[in-house]
Order: structure tokens, then sequence, then C-alpha cells
């Protein structure tokens, strides 16, 4: 499932960016570009964050903005934006990988996350995807993690 | 024993630290009912203990329950920790 929403089309790498809110406008723009949500879900996440604070950040180094599947979602979608120089979404949260994910719905989104959380349990793993200097690389350490995990 | 997982939108983290608390469970050998929402609903619904990142649960009033802030939602034995005492 993971493999699926992580592709070549959703996955980005970047030098670095100024702020948190531009990493999330540059990581959720493959979405936009394919019509997965529209421009008010980009400004619902960020808003979520200006509200609740940095929770986003679920484990060192990764963040995983999101906001409601009413708020701008048009299919179920996910995409990744790895950073080679950290961006900070909080006092002492620094965040290499940003990973938008666009629900439709409570259920549909779960194996997904399923699969996710498997990768962000191991802090190797995640330094792993963060080494990744190309797309592909990526690609193919998620597949070799999920792959791993449910076998 | 209900606990309820908290995030700001109710999808997304709270789901992924479930799972988290729901292994964290396991590994201490006890049972729980587990569930996850929305602080919104949070705030209204009753549950033993609540757990979430610190800038979400530190928005519920006190007295409804234990409140657990957790830093490294990934991290298993963080959980485990700071979850033991109240089980």
């Amino acid at each position: 499932m993971l493999t699926e929403l992580l592709t070549k089309d959703t996955i980005q790498l970047a030098n670095f960016v100024n702020t948190w809110q531009e990493a999330i406008h540059l990581a959720a723009s493959p979405l936009l570009k394919q019509n997965k949500i529209e421009a008010r879900y980009i400004e619902a996440m960020i808003h979520s964050i200006e509200k609740h604070g940095p929770y986003v950040v679920i484990t060192p180094k990764v963040a995983i903005p999101h906001a409601r599947p009413t708020e701008g979602v048009n299919a179920l979608a996910m995409s990744l934006l790895s950073l080679q120089k950290p961006v900070l979404f909080g006092p002492k949260k620094p965040v290499f990988l940003i990973i938008v994910l666009a629900a439709t719905g409570h259920a549909s989104h779960l194996q997904a996350l399923v699969d996710l959380t498997k990768i962000l349990r191991e802090p190797k793993q995640i330094e792993s995807i963060i080494a990744c200097q190309y797309k592909e690389e990526i690609i193919k350490e998620i597949q070799q993690i999920v792959a791993k995990e449910s076998s | 024993m209900k606990i309820l997982v908290v995030c700001g939108n109710g999808l997304g983290s709270s789901f992924i630290m479930e799972l988290n608390v729901k292994k964290a469970l396991t590994e201490l050998g006890k049972v729980a009912e587990v569930t996850h929402t929305d602080l919104a609903s949070a705030k209204a619904e009753k549950a033993d203990i609540y757990i979430g990142a610190e800038d979400i649960v530190n928005q519920l009033p006190e007295e409804r329950g234990h409140i657990v802030s957790i830093v490294n939602m990934m991290s298993i034995s963080e959980i485990k920790v700071k979850l033991k005492p109240l089980l």
C-alpha cells in the first residue's frame, strides 16, 4: 500500500528549505499537481500546526503533516520530501523527512499508515532513508523495509 | 481500563500512536481498550488515560484522568515507561 503511494512522482529530494511552512508547501506540491488535494488542504495542515504546535514531528527527524479529509482531500495520497539539511518545526525539532498524509476517510489510509509505522519505529531505517541521494534509492529502501516486516 | 490516544485531527499521528500503544501493552503483558480521537472529541470523551504529543495533551483539562505526554511517538520504550505505573 505504502509503495503504491510513495512513488517517483510523489517523492522529492531537496537541499534545504527556509521554513517549515515552505517544507509543507514543497512536500505537498506533487499532490496538488495531481489534483489529489486542493490548495486549501496545504493551508489546513499549516494551520493545524500553528494551532496545536509541532506534534506532527512524530519521532526525531520526521514530520507527518496532515489535516482532516474534509479540508480539501480529493483522493487518498501521500508524498515524501527528504531534505539534506534539516528545517526546524519547533525549538529542538529538526526535521529531515516530511511525509504529507492526505486521507479521504478514516479507514482508507490505515494500511499505508501501518506500513509507515514499521519504517518509523526503527531510527536506523529513518537514517538510511535520509542518507539516500536519489528517489530510486528511497523507493528501494521503503520496499525492502515493508517486505522484510511482512514476511 | 480505557486508553485514548489524542492528536490534533484524530487520524494520522493518533492512529500510528495507537498501534504503538497496543504494541507497548502487549510487551508489558497488559490488556486495555485503546482508541484514538481528535483533541476536541477527547475533551468530551471519558477515559482512564489520555496519551499523545505534549502539545496536544497539555490542552486537556487535568481532572479528566491521567494525562501522559509522549516526546517520541514512535518509541515503544518511552510509551512503556510512562504507561507502566498507571496500569
